[in-house]
């Protein structure tokens, strides 16, 4: 069995095949212009994203540390870490709605092109996933900091912190796609 | 039956299924001037008989709806509801003004009828499945609205369960999206923009809430497996089903002049559309299969698991085939689509009802399940309407297929009338299939009489 | 209270979450000196399929499940990523 709740990952199953058909998508509307991504692509904000791509994966480790820490007993560590990974992902929302403020502010909007409707709608669809792992993240936190779990009893960590590394592992994909290949 | 006022909802079950033989009644005349053009006419024009078919579909699945909220609510709270006698008034204010509606459609032009009821002061009226007069929609609202006030009372003062939440959450969003058949902009792209809002979110979203939730709990009956088990099933597949059913809409806004990224939204997200409706049929077999009692209702079992694959292949499968924006350009508005409405509303809803009424009316009357031989009627009553609906859907695609073929594909296109003529023999075989399915609803309705053998008495 | 050992899968993941990082920071040098191409695009993607892999593997620690759920991911994985290059490299005449 994977770890956490088996109805997690039928989930998680699922939002990575939305993700890829979107992926795909992409790719494929690029290659019939490839022009207007190579342009549009300009003008993103690589830094941004890099920063983000290193938020999310040091968050992600952070939620390691905490299954590490509840296998051991300890509830309060195990919260104290997650509590951390919710901090880095509060970064990631923070960076990314500077991001998103400075294109709307140009006036780019989902029908701007192809290629900003791309741009707009997977990064907002991800956006969306990392507040919904926040607030799974905030209800483990909560229980683990009352004591609701142990060394025996953890599912409900391990349930919390797959879903938090899929979130990851999407932006981990979308952000070379989206702003780096050319 | 655990609480006396669960009974209320024996009124709303028995008007449900008098109002699904009207149904089925008027589409066998639909079906048969479909071959037969002037069938009836000028007494019942096709227009006519096609608006009480869906308009009845409505009626009877939302008196179906509410007869499973005022039997399960009180039963999940764990407490008496909070007001039968409301409940009662309301069922006789639904079916008069339900019943004067169709009588309206039937006796007196629809233009004609839109001047009597006030269509002047807000036009309402006019658009597919939401024709009802003025009148008819605030009297929906208000019955709406005093059934939700009932049962939300009643979950308030017992027990909250994450089924009766589901199930309140659900049927908020009805009438929630229900108000936006009042909102009728002159901007033909707008209209239709909106109306999908009532017409999509209900049976592609808060519907699935209703059906997801009434499935649940006839399955912790009948199987007796642990509520937390099946409460975690219900919640990853409700979640799914906001997901990919909200952003889904956009499979409406290929073609009707709204911004071209919904072509993008609307595949992307219908496609996955299928996936809750696939994890509906595997939550229902494996809670079967893990069952811990031998509940006596067999025949609710069997509608049960029925609904878990009708609805998916009939809303998931049907639905996938003509979602994707490139393959919808040729299908839009074929007989594909009515295939697909066909054998979707059947699995999902009728099918659902069909459970909930198997499972309740034999409690509501005192004893845990029907006689042995009752149930086998019923039994034969499920395999008739279920083959004989998988027929329906097959003839209508095969319908489909040929009239895309003939009218939008190739050099030398047909026009729509000469393609209806080429489709004939498909629509002679759909009629026939119909006649089948009536047949089975005869006998679902009659094993609820079956006198011979011994009823299960309740425990 | 049961006295437990610092569960060994720490170590490994520190390593994994180092590499991650600085993998990314080639992924950003690439991306800031606006290089383009097929090597380069197959290089940077090729590096999102192994951090994908780390991810999978060592943080959500599939590599101690059974095949299937592994298998899945990595079907995924593969299937995403070979259809992007497929998209990229038909347009490269």
């Amino acid at each position: 069995m994977p770890p956490g709740d088996l109805a997690i990952w039928f989930f998680i199953f699922a939002e990575l095949l939305a993700f890829g058909i979107f992926f795909v998508a992409y790719a494929f509307a690029r290659a019939h212009n490839v022009e207007l991504f190579n342009e549009s692509q300009q003008h993103l904000n690589i830094a941004s994203g890099a920063i983000n791509t290193l938020v999310l994966i040091t968050s992600s480790y952070f939620v390691v540390r905490a299954v590490a820490a509840i296998k051991q007993n300890f509830s309060r560590e195990c919260a104290r870490w997650i509590a951390a990974a919710i901090g880095m992902g509060g970064i990631f929302l923070a960076i990314k709605l500077f991001e998103l403020y400075a294109k709307f502010s140009a006036g780019i909007s989902l029908s701007t092109n192809t290629f900003y409707m791309f741009y707009l709608s997977l990064t907002i669809f991800h956006f969306m996933h990392v507040i919904l792992g926040m607030v799974i993240l905030t209800a483990v936190m909560l229980k683990a900091r009352s004591g609701g779990y142990s060394a025996k009893l953890h599912t409900g960590v391990e349930t919390g912190a797959s879903y938090w590394h899929m979130v990851d592992m999407l932006w981990i994909i979308l952000f070379p796609l989206v702003y780096v290949i050319h | 039956m655990q609480y006396k006022s669960q009974a209320v909802a024996k009124p709303y079950f028995i008007a449900a299924i008098g109002l699904f033989v009207g149904q089925i009644l008027f589409g066998l005349i639909m079906g048969y001037q479909y071959v037969v053009g002037d069938f009836l006419f000028p007494a019942i024009p096709f227009n006519v008989a096609r608006m009480v078919h869906t308009n009845l579909l409505i009626v009877w699945t939302l008196f179906a709806f509410m007869g499973a909220g005022y039997y399960l609510i009180p039963e999940e709270a764990e407490t008496e509801l909070f007001s039968p006698k409301l409940a009662i008034i309301m069922f006789w204010i639904f079916l008069v003004a339900g019943a004067l509606t169709i009588v309206g459609y039937l006796a007196v032009p629809y233009a004609t009828l839109a001047r009597m009821t006030g269509n002047d002061i807000l036009a309402t009226m006019g658009r597919e499945f939401l024709e009802q007069p003025l009148p008819t929609k605030v009297g929906i609202v208000i019955v709406a609205l005093a059934f939700l006030f009932n049962i939300s009372l009643t979950v308030l003062k017992g027990r909250k369960t994450s089924i009766s939440l589901v199930l309140l959450l659900g049927l908020w969003g009805l009438a929630v999206f229900f108000l936006f058949s009042f909102y009728n902009p002159s901007n033909l792209v707008l209209d239709k923009y909106f109306w999908w809002w009532t017409v999509h979110l209900w049976v592609e979203g808060v519907w699935e809430l209703i059906l997801g939730a009434m499935l649940a709990f006839v399955l912790i009956k009948i199987t007796g497996v642990d509520r937390e088990v099946i409460e975690k099933w219900l919640y990853v597949i409700i979640a799914m089903t906001l997901i990919t059913g909200i952003i889904g809409t956009g499979h409406h806004y290929f073609w009707i002049g709204a911004p071209e990224y919904w072509q993008w939204f609307g595949s992307v997200f219908s496609a996955l559309e299928p996936i809750p409706f696939f994890m509906m049929t595997v939550f229902a077999f494996n809670m079967v299969n893990r069952r811990r009692r031998e509940h006596p209702n067999k025949a609710a079992t069997l509608w049960a698991l029925g609904t878990g694959v009708m609805s998916f292949l009939g809303a998931g499968v049907w639905g996938f085939m003509h979602t994707l924006a490139p393959v919808n350009f040729y299908t839009h508005g074929t007989q594909i689509t009515a295939a697909h409405g066909h054998m979707a509303f059947f699995g999902a809803y009728a099918m659902v009802n069909l459970t909930m009424i198997s499972y309740a009316m034999p409690m509501l009357r005192g004893r845990s399940a029907n006689s042995r031989s009752a149930q086998t009627l019923e039994m034969w009553s499920f395999w008739l309407m279920t083959v004989s609906m998988v027929f329906i859907t097959l003839f209508l695609t095969a319908a489909g297929i040929l009239q895309i073929w003939l009218q939008r594909m190739g050099s030398n296109p047909m026009s729509f009338m000469d393609t209806q003529d080429q489709v004939m023999l498909f629509y002679w075989l759909r009629e026939i299939a119909g006649l089948v399915f009536f047949v089975g609803l005869v006998l679902y309705i009659w094993s609820f009489f079956y006198k011979k053998g011994e009823a299960h008495i309740a425990a | 209270m049961e006295i437990t050992h610092k569960p060994h899968f720490i170590r490994p993941c520190t390593l994994v979450w180092l590499t991650l990082m600085s993998l990314t920071v080639t992924t950003y040098a690439i991306g800031e000196a606006n290089l383009g191409g097929w090597a380069i695009m197959l290089t940077v993607l090729g590096t999102a399929v192994i951090k994908v892999q780390m991810v999978s593997s060592y943080f959500m620690g599939l590599r101690r499940t059974r095949r299937l759920w592994r298998g899945i991911v990595l079907g995924w994985l593969l299937l995403v990523a070979g259809l992007i290059t497929i998209a990229y490299l038909s347009t490269i005449k």
